[in-house]
């Protein structure tokens, strides 16, 4: 097995055997899962350098950079991402004026952007991030309108930033937009048709809209422009959908119309697997989520990522359950369930890492571990899927994270209630 | 039958008057089986011990031997576990199955009696829907006995019920024989904003909350002289008319009574501080926080007053009440000499127990303690049976007890393990490798494809 190993890497990547400066980072004799074509390389080492992956092998000489760390007996991943979060724009979900996920106001609706509340100084990045997650997909929500608007890409670090002001588009079919369609969801479809439609009309008579000379189309010229590039197929569009029935009629939707769709939630799409893997349709799935929790849903089952990938879907992850944003580093444990359930390990690994990287546009700087990617992976205390492993050491962009959060400092300043008084001066 | 299940919780009380007799008798009855031996599995037993290549004997539906070396009835169906795990089976101490069902809906939101807020006459039984299809997918994560409850809304929620993962037509058929009834308590934020934010009635503070709490004592206090007065006039021969029955007051009596236990949602740390005292100036025992989130920060009192915390692993953030989360609370209050508790509060994680105590001790180990699965997996069996009243019925493989167990294929605290057969009372209830042994709902049934089951 391991020799095996070791000659994949020998084709991959030149072995570096020159001395390399100080000020770089080399991890070294971890198990190192590349989530590329290399596969898992055992035994080898990571060149970090300027932030980024310099090289991988099993020879690089550790003599001259600056720091080491010895990973014996650990798994190296990249970063993990969950791929639908309110990361950044939720501190307490019942605390209002620290949650702008959504909004009742109806001025806008595709041109509503979530990018403006992100708060990188969120006591929720720090949590997630020493767990291992390293970026995330923040979206936004409306029971109002059809579309909430646009979402992010987070990158966690010291400090978090936002990768991508607009990352996706998100909207909403089937039961939960039946608000926004008056009490049907046939009228959400029609809202969601008819905004893709006016678009395309908007686009080729952009000049006659703006200055009055057309007639009134369903939305706003700021939600049309907004609407733009999906309909070119440059932003995906995320549609929260269940029903089996509901992700069909999104699908011939996508035939007539052409963008990029991405459905979230999904908890019939095994159902129609084969038609997403041909239409090339990504799903947003949270593995756990195994309740017919509503009428929409009746058919959601543990298996379900396992079935969607083995007829070729690329799935992408989030979970678990509501604590998708708190704890979105559960994701991984959502994808140990996954493997629990039928799915194969490496694809798992996948739908948290290169997946979501690949269709959210960011997968030339994370999602995998290759040279010239950002050095943002997380060195693990054991297998990475496993319950209780935890993420022994996080780096973001080749800087090694203080494993620290409010939660830790919490935890150590009560681990001793001998001394009653002096709690509340460790600080 | 009471009398034994109250072993652990509030025996010092005497038996006074127990009020009525339950109106709403438990009818369940095990199935007859064949004894059963499973053979050269890894046990955890819920005591504190992992017994490698060990055997278990069921017969009659209880534990009838452990060993190395066990005589089976020539009857007994013997399943070779070896390179298997046998955990008892695992308990919910906080679960709302059957009262907010799937699907969820307003029809179907049966949890909570908000419209006041002291509702300590209803009982969480009469809202059960058995065909709850959540039923079910707990048994296939182990879970053989879960405390329903009332919801959170409220001050006094109402009599919460213990019942065994039976697949049954009738709430009384799934009602745990012998184990008491609880009270459902709420402090801090829900109380406060339904009355208080939603309701514009008190409370609409934490203090009102209190005040709530003391003045309904204080007339359960009083029914309970009036009914003690009225049995004692009885006993002389004298002639009077019994008090009459509040159904509300008569919930609280059996609390001060002993008779039932109090298990009271709770996040800070300061709050339960004052649960404490109250329940010390109306002589009641608190039995269990629930959601305790600070109880790490309270540990020592916890300890000292001989409550336990049912916790969960790292849920956060939706109070703030809920915002000072520590991963290493269960294990700290544990190691504070606490009853320590896992508890779901989801049909989701419920299905996960298991991984949701392995997160727990994960987290336990990473703040520097030491702990082995074997103690680990008192979190969720043998602490929520202390928790219910139960314990020397079940939560623990133990000769004697009830035959309450699950066959994992695998290592339990791990994330790749699954249930293989789920026993309640020796009884094969669930079976993975059977599909004629999953028991499927009525609302399952034929619900997608007229000819088949939802999963």
């Amino acid at each position: 097995m391991r020799r095996g190993i070791k000659l994949i890497v020998s084709i991959a990547f030149v072995f570096l055997t020159v001395p390399v400066p100080a000020g770089e980072i080399l991890i070294t004799n971890a198990s190192i899962h590349t989530l590329t074509g290399a596969g898992t390389l055992e035994n080898a080492d990571i060149l970090i350098r300027d932030g980024a992956i310099a090289a991988l092998g099993t020879d690089i000489d550790p003599s001259s950079v600056g720091k080491v760390i010895d990973a014996s007996d650990k798994q190296v991943t990249p970063g993990l991402i969950n791929a639908y979060t309110y990361l950044g724009v939720m501190e307490i979900s019942q605390v209002e004026g620290t949650d702008d996920v959504s909004t009742a106001d109806e001025q806008f609706s595709s041109a509503f952007n979530i990018f403006p509340a992100v708060n990188p100084g969120s006591t929720l990045l720090p949590h997630n991030l020493i767990h291992g997650l390293t970026h995330a997909v923040v979206a936004p929500e409306s029971n109002q309108r059809v579309f909430a608007g646009q979402g992010i890409v987070l990158q966690l670090g010291k400090p978090s930033s936002i990768l991508n002001k607009s990352a996706a588009m998100f909207a909403r079919l089937g039961s939960s937009s039946s608000e926004a369609g008056g009490g049907s969801r046939a009228s959400s479809y029609l809202k969601m048709q008819q905004a893709l439609a006016d678009t395309q009309e908007y686009r080729t008579n952009r000049h006659a809209v703006m200055s009055g000379n057309w007639r009134d189309l369903s939305l706003g010229v700021h939600d049309l422009e907004a609407l733009i590039p999906v309909i070119d197929g440059n932003l995906p569009l995320v549609v929260n959908v269940h029903r089996a029935s509901d992700i069909e009629v999104l699908l011939e939707l996508k035939r007539q119309s052409g963008f990029k769709l991405v459905i979230a939630g999904a908890s019939e799409a095994w159902r129609v697997a084969d038609k997403l893997a041909e239409a090339d349709v990504a799903v947003i799935i949270d593995p756990m989520a195994n309740l017919p929790i509503d009428f929409d849903q009746l058919a959601a089952r543990l298996d379900a990522a396992a079935l969607l990938d083995a007829a070729g879907v690329t799935v992408l992850f989030t979970g678990v359950d509501f604590l998708h944003t708190h704890n979105a580093f559960l994701v991984r444990q959502a994808a140990g369930n996954a493997v629990a359930y039928g799915m194969d390990k490496t694809a798992a690994l996948k739908a948290m890492t290169l997946n979501p990287a690949t269709v959210f546009g960011f997968a030339d700087q994370a999602g995998s571990l290759e040279p010239g990617k950002q050095a943002t992976l997380v060195i693990w205390d054991g297998d990475p899927l496993e319950i209780m492993t935890l993420a022994e050491q996080v780096l973001v962009k080749g800087k090694i994270i203080p494993m620290t959060s409010r939660s830790t400092r919490l935890r150590d300043r009560y681990l001793d209630l001998d001394n009653e008084r002096e709690i509340f001066y460790r600080k | 039958m009471l009398a034994l299940a109250l072993n652990s919780a509030c025996t010092d009380k005497p038996d006074v008057i127990t009020g009525q007799e339950d109106p709403f008798p438990s009818t369940y009855t095990p199935a007859a089986t064949s004894p059963v031996l499973l053979s050269n599995a890894t046990l955890l037993t819920g005591t504190g011990s992992r017994l490698d290549n060990t055997s278990i004997l069921l017969i009659d539906g209880k534990i009838s031997a452990i060993g190395r070396e066990i005589d089976a009835p020539g009857s007994a169906v013997v399943i070779d576990a070896s390179g298997k795990w046998i955990t008892p089976g695992l308990i919910d101490v906080h679960s709302h199955l059957g009262v907010y069902p799937a699907p969820s809906h307003e029809g179907n939101l049966d949890g909570n009696e908000i419209t006041s807020p002291n509702t300590a006459q209803v009982y969480a039984e009469h809202s059960v829907w058995t065909q709850d299809p959540q039923f079910t997918l707990a048994l296939a994560g182990g879970v053989t006995t879960l405390q329903i409850l009332p919801g959170s809304a409220n001050l006094f929620g109402g009599r919460g019920v213990t019942l065994k993962n039976i697949p049954s037509r009738t709430v009384q058929e799934m009602k745990f024989p012998g184990a008491p009834y609880s009270l459902k308590m709420a402090c801090g934020e829900n109380p406060k904003r339904v009355y208080g934010g939603e309701l514009k009635q008190t409370p609409a503070s934490r203090m009102a909350n209190v005040a709530g709490y003391r003045t309904a004592w204080i007339e359960a206090s009083d029914y309970v002289n009036k009914q003690e007065s009225y049995a004692g006039k009885q006993a002389q021969g004298e002639e009077t008319d019994p008090p009459l029955r509040d159904l509300q007051l008569e919930t609280l009596a059996e609390v001060l009574r002993g008779n039932i236990l109090v298990h009271n949602h709770c996040y800070r740390g300061e709050e339960m501080a004052v649960m404490i005292d109250i329940a010390r100036e109306f002589n009641y025992k608190v039995t269990a926080f629930h959601h305790a989130v600070e109880a790490y920060k309270v540990a020592d009192l916890l300890a000292e007053h001989d409550i336990c915390a049912a916790m969960w692993p790292e849920w956060w953030g939706f109070k703030h009440e809920a915002y000072d989360m520590v991963e290493g609370n269960v294990a700290m209050v544990d190691a504070a000499g606490a009853c320590a508790i896992v508890h779901s509060d989801s049909a989701i994680t419920v299905q996960h127990l298991n991984q949701e105590a392995a997160k727990a001790m994960a987290a336990g180990i990473d703040a520097g303690y030491h702990i082995t699965r074997a103690h680990a997996i008192n979190w969720i069996t043998s602490n929520p049976a202390r928790a219910l009243g139960i314990d020397a019925l079940t939560g623990s493989l133990e000769v004697g007890k009830m035959a309450d167990l699950v066959l994992w294929d695998g290592d339990p605290f791990s994330v790749y393990s699954k249930t293989e057969k789920v026993f309640i009372d020796g009884v094969l209830i669930y079976d993975r490798l059977d599909e004629t042994r999953q028991p499927v709902t009525d609302f399952d049934l034929g619900i997608i494809d007229p000819t088949d089951e939802r999963l």
